[in-house]
């Protein structure tokens, strides 16, 4: 299979970042319009320059109102207070998450329908329960869940967690690990939610249960922020103010799941493998290759899920995999060098993208890592309609 | 063991794909949709069968033994219908006659720590109202005498 013909021709430019915050006292519109401000300044552009937008604007919190700047942040309303004089393309994706909508800002960089997009992904904590479920009724999908206590997608994670566990004969007490080292990460990141907040063994050990095998630290924090990028084409970024990172490869995968149906670990491996089969073939690049990886995190097994289905090792080795010091700053394969989202709260994949950028273009700050050439990022759950991506630090 | 009496469950509202699978199991029978086609099963029911795409499928009685293929232990209180019985076993089943239509329930009548990836289980009917019977799961007799 030969490389992707635009390999290394989009470019990641400048990232912004909001305040996060773990309530929402400020409307979702001013984190995300800071955000992008934020992303549009550090490239060195002006706002009219910007001429597409992105995003994916879902709630993923359930029974709350979707509101339109307060609950979400859509391209009409990031429009309706940018009010761009030269857009020319947008897009708001619905089927493949946040990864998807840079993938359609590269796409449109390339059809050379824009020049400079700006994708953002905004995140809303609404007040009380974050799964809200106060049905009399399981209607639709949820009639073969939701009258057994299936509700939110944590415990729907969950189960793939168990047969993951005992069926490679795992223990959950290994992801103390992960857990413990994101959040030694977090602390070379300031803009995250528990940046200044350490973590101890005792502290994952002694955690109240979710929805077991996940404890609280296993689980993203819900926050309100924002995070935006730049993309524009390679060679536009080379004029910009940032070092750019390449994108040499994406790809995804449509979860065709059955409505109603709960997600099997086999979802999960298929979801991750397809999705990274495409990013390696279109790169040229192998996991062997990789010098620094960004896996999603919103529950800590989606990334035992990712290393394994990207093929960072073998299945069922994940949690032997990330112990001994591979996943830190100074390991072999250093892993959600930004705190991933258990670090930053809970914003989605964005962040996993920025991240990856950064490191591929040395632009991480105290948390960089040494001679990066190829940086990976799993930018959802990979059974969640799954996106990767390779970042370069050279047009390779 | 978990308290369920306190528990008010949602109660399934059956369309027209998923009504055979409720009535069948109001009468205390387990019907799953079957492709005539390529005879494999499928659940929860879908307008095309997952694996052939063939259109002709029809509910056919399957026997209600088991077994778990994965579960959680859910311990948030966060959906207050289902608070009173935390911590409880949400489990996904998948019976012998139906490999791969994986069958979500609770764990009833046993301790949630009885709750693991293999166990034997049988189905048991919990009937919610005169319309709605929820296909259920106890560990099968065979499996409670080696767990004491
Ligand atoms: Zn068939």
């Amino acid at each position: 299979m030969p490389k992707w013909e635009n390999r290394c021709k989009i470019a990641l430019s400048g990232v912004g970042y909001s305040k996060v915050t773990r309530s929402a006292d400020v409307p979702l519109a001013a984190h995300a319009l800071e955000a992008v401000r934020g992303a549009v300044a550090a490239s060195g552009l002006e706002m009219g320059d910007i001429d597409g937008l992105s995003t994916y604007p879902e709630l993923p919190a359930t029974g709350h109102a979707e509101v339109d700047g307060i609950s979400i942040v859509s391209v009409n309303c990031m429009m309706a207070m940018l009010k761009l004089p030269n857009l020319t393309w947008h897009m708001q994706v619905g089927s493949n998450n946040i990864g998807g909508a840079v993938q359609q800002a590269a796409n449109a960089l390339l059809a050379g329908v824009c020049k400079y997009a700006v994708v953002w992904r905004a995140m809303h904590n609404p007040k009380g329960t974050y799964q809200n479920l106060p049905g009399a009724q399981a209607a639709g999908a949820s009639q073969f869940t939701g009258p057994f206590g299936f509700g939110g997608p944590g415990q729907h994670m969950a189960v793939a967690y168990t047969r993951y566990l005992e069926r490679h004969n795992q223990a959950r007490e290994k992801m103390v690990t992960l857990a413990l080292t994101q959040r030694q990460h977090t602390q070379h990141n300031p803009h995250a939610f528990f940046y200044g907040t350490p973590l101890t063994r005792e502290d994952y050990f002694n955690a109240r249960m979710v929805a077991y095998p996940f404890c609280l630290y296993d689980c993203d924090i819900p926050v309100q922020g924002a995070v935006a990028v730049v993309l524009t084409t390679a060679e536009r970024a080379r004029d910009l103010q940032p070092k750019p990172a390449y994108l040499a490869g994406y790809g995804q995968r449509l979860h065709f799941e059955v409505a109603g149906r709960i997600g099997s670990l086999a979802d999960y491996m298929e979801g991750g493998a397809s999705s990274a089969k495409l990013t390696w073939e279109r790169s040229g690049f192998s996991p062997k290759d990789v010098d620094v990886a960004q896996i999603y995190d919103g529950f800590s097994a989606s990334v035992i899920y990712g290393l394994e289905s990207y093929g960072f090792c073998k299945r069922g080795e994940a949690l032997d995999f990330i112990q001994g010091g591979r996943i830190g700053l100074d390991g072999e394969l250093p892993l959600n060098t930004f705190g991933g989202s258990l670090g930053t709260g809970r914003i989605h994949g964005l962040w996993h993208i920025i991240e990856g950028a950064l490191q591929a273009s040395g632009r991480a700050g105290a948390r960089q890592i040494k001679d990066v050439n190829v940086s990976f990022v799993g930018a959802s759950a990979p059974i969640v309609t799954g996106t990767t991506f390779i970042f370069t630090r050279e047009p390779y | 063991m978990s308290d369920w009496s306190q528990v008010t469950r949602p109660v399934p509202v059956p369309n027209e794909w998923t009504r055979p699978f409720w009535e069948a199991a109001r009468r205390g029978s387990l019907e799953l949709q079957r492709c005539q086609s390529c005879h494999s099963f499928q659940h929860p029911p879908y307008a095309t069968c997952v694996k052939c795409v063939s259109v002709d499928l029809k509910f056919e009685a399957v026997r209600g033994v088991g077994s778990i293929y994965a579960y959680t232990i859910m311990y948030h209180t966060g959906d207050r219908r289902f608070a009173p019985a935390v911590p409880y076993a949400s489990i996904i089943v998948e019976l012998d006659d139906a490999p791969g239509a994986l069958m979500a329930g609770n764990l009833l009548g046993a301790p949630y720590t009885e709750a693991k990836v293999g166990r034997r289980v049988e189905v048991v009917f919990e009937k919610l109202n005169d319309d709605i019977t929820l296909p259920q799961f106890k560990l099968a007799a065979s499996s409670t005498a080696t767990t004491g």
